[in-house]
């Protein structure tokens, strides 16, 4: 009777526990035991194996135009991040985990819903899209008062990964950051700091684990005004014919 | 004995009576309820004619969004306004099962976006409700919202809108999607959002 109710109880528990890790369960965050960075599987998979439709991405993007701007520079106020220039697999990673709750973003939540924008196909054309567009000629800046501590700053800590210039690694899944805004860089940087970005890199958490409010603002204003290449800048007063 | 015998049947029968009711009253009139639990005090027996300047207009808004509204209401997750004050102890007598028959019923009714003071006006704060990012959320002229759980805004009462958005910016509103709406509204003043609160209970 004994071994019966034993065989029992673990057939429950193990039921249980498949029930609980099931369809519903959302995957772990930084910081959580099994936790993988950009672990494999779901959309964004499927999303990084289709070829992309830049045309299509256009019909798309209208819809991430109304916040991030037809010219897909966001806001310098750092509202919404500027998402031209970014890579393609970068914007394919963090629009993946918004919208399968692994990133937390109530605001962009619902327009990045295969209800609003499409399943993985839309995904990979907006994504496209985005390469085709220039990148500010004036993003949001710090307050350039720590310059040298900048530099030293993110030569030490940030450009092993972020790349010499902020130009990231699409490769890698490492976002470019220079000229992004600097008020959306300070958030990022500290919700990743905080764990509060859950998508976040391990290895960067710990990178920044010890910087200071002074150290913080000067690596980021220094990154904010990191000049990308001119080939890849618009002109001052641009605007996208696309959406005219 | 024969006392107590009879008494505990009519306990019973008045249990499951109740019991019946509230049961009864998911499939209930929501109808019915809106004028039975004194809503159509404030918010008139139409849903859209409120008692005075700075309430609600309620017909026709989205069901799941009234829901919401109702149950954060009622447990003070939602406490801005006259909310604590007028609407919470109206609630205590109201269940959820009823809130939801109320909420589908205001859900179903034609919505009213029809011009409520001096005449439609455009601009300013139709480029503003364009420009400043509520488009996205709230929809074309603030009538359709990208989710059922946001609030359609087309014709609603001016007083009552700029309200609202003051409270979602200073934070003395955060129940339910206001996660959401919060991150924006440092881009608009308070003199724009008057302006933006004109222009959408104008809209016909």
């Amino acid at each position: 009777m004994k071994t019966l109710m034993r065989i029992l109880a673990v057939t429950a528990v193990a039921a249980g526990a498949t029930v609980i890790t099931g369809t519903g369960a959302r995957a772990a965050s930084v910081g959580e035991a099994g936790y993988v960075w950009n672990g494999a599987g779901g959309e964004e998979d499927e999303a990084l194996g289709l070829k992309p439709d830049a045309k299509a991405g256009k019909d798309v993007f209208e819809v991430c135009s109304a916040c991030h701007q037809p010219e897909g520079w966001g806001l310098s106020d750092g509202t919404f991040p500027q998402l031209a220039g970014q890579h393609y697999k970068v914007i394919i990673k963090q629009l993946s985990d918004i919208r399968a709750r692994n990133r937390d973003n109530p605001t962009m939540y619902p327009f990045a819903l295969p209800s609003q924008i499409g399943g993985p196909q839309a995904v990979a054309d907006v994504a496209g899209y985005i390469q085709t567009l220039k990148m500010s000629p004036e993003n949001g800046k710090g307050d350039g008062k720590d310059p040298e501590l900048g530099k030293k700053l993110y030569a030490d800590n940030c450009a092993k990964c972020h790349g010499a210039s902020g130009e990231g690694d699409n490769d890698k899944f490492y976002p470019r950051i220079e000229a992004q805004h600097y008020a959306y860089l300070l958030r990022q940087f500290n919700d990743i700091k905080a764990g509060k970005r859950r998508n976040a890199n391990p290895d960067m958490v710990k990178q920044i684990h010890d910087f200071t409010d002074r150290e913080t603002h000067a690596v980021l204003d220094y990154v904010s005004r990191l000049v990308p290449p001119k080939e890849k800048v618009a002109p001052k007063g641009w605007k996208n014919p696309d959406f005219q | 004995m024969h006392v107590l015998k009879t008494t505990m049947i009519a306990l019973t029968a008045g249990a499951i009576a109740a019991l019946a009711g509230a049961n009864g009253a998911a499939a209930a009139d929501g109808k019915a309820l809106f004028s039975d639990k004194g809503c159509v005090g404030c918010h008139g027996e139409d849903a859209k004619t409120p008692l005075q300047e700075g309430y609600p207009r309620l017909a026709g808004q989205n069901a799941d969004y009234v829901f919401q509204q109702l149950k954060d209401i009622k447990s003070g997750a939602r406490a801005n306004g006259q909310t604590a004050e007028v609407m919470k102890p109206v609630l205590e007598e109201v269940s959820e099962d009823e809130m939801r028959a109320l909420a589908d019923y205001l859900g179903g009714l034609g919505r009213f976006a029809e011009a409520t003071a001096k005449g439609a006006s455009d601009a300013p704060g139709k480029a503003l409700f364009l420009t400043r990012t509520c488009i996205a959320c709230h929809g074309k002229e603030g009538n359709k919202p990208v989710l059922k759980t946001y609030p359609a805004l087309a014709g609603q009462d001016k007083g009552y809108i700029a309200q609202q958005m003051k409270d979602i910016k200073s934070g003395a509103r955060n129940n339910g999607a206001v996660a959401a709406m919060q991150p924006v509204m440092h881009l608009v003043t308070d003199g724009e959002i008057d302006q933006i609160a004109d222009y959408l209970s104008n809209v016909k």
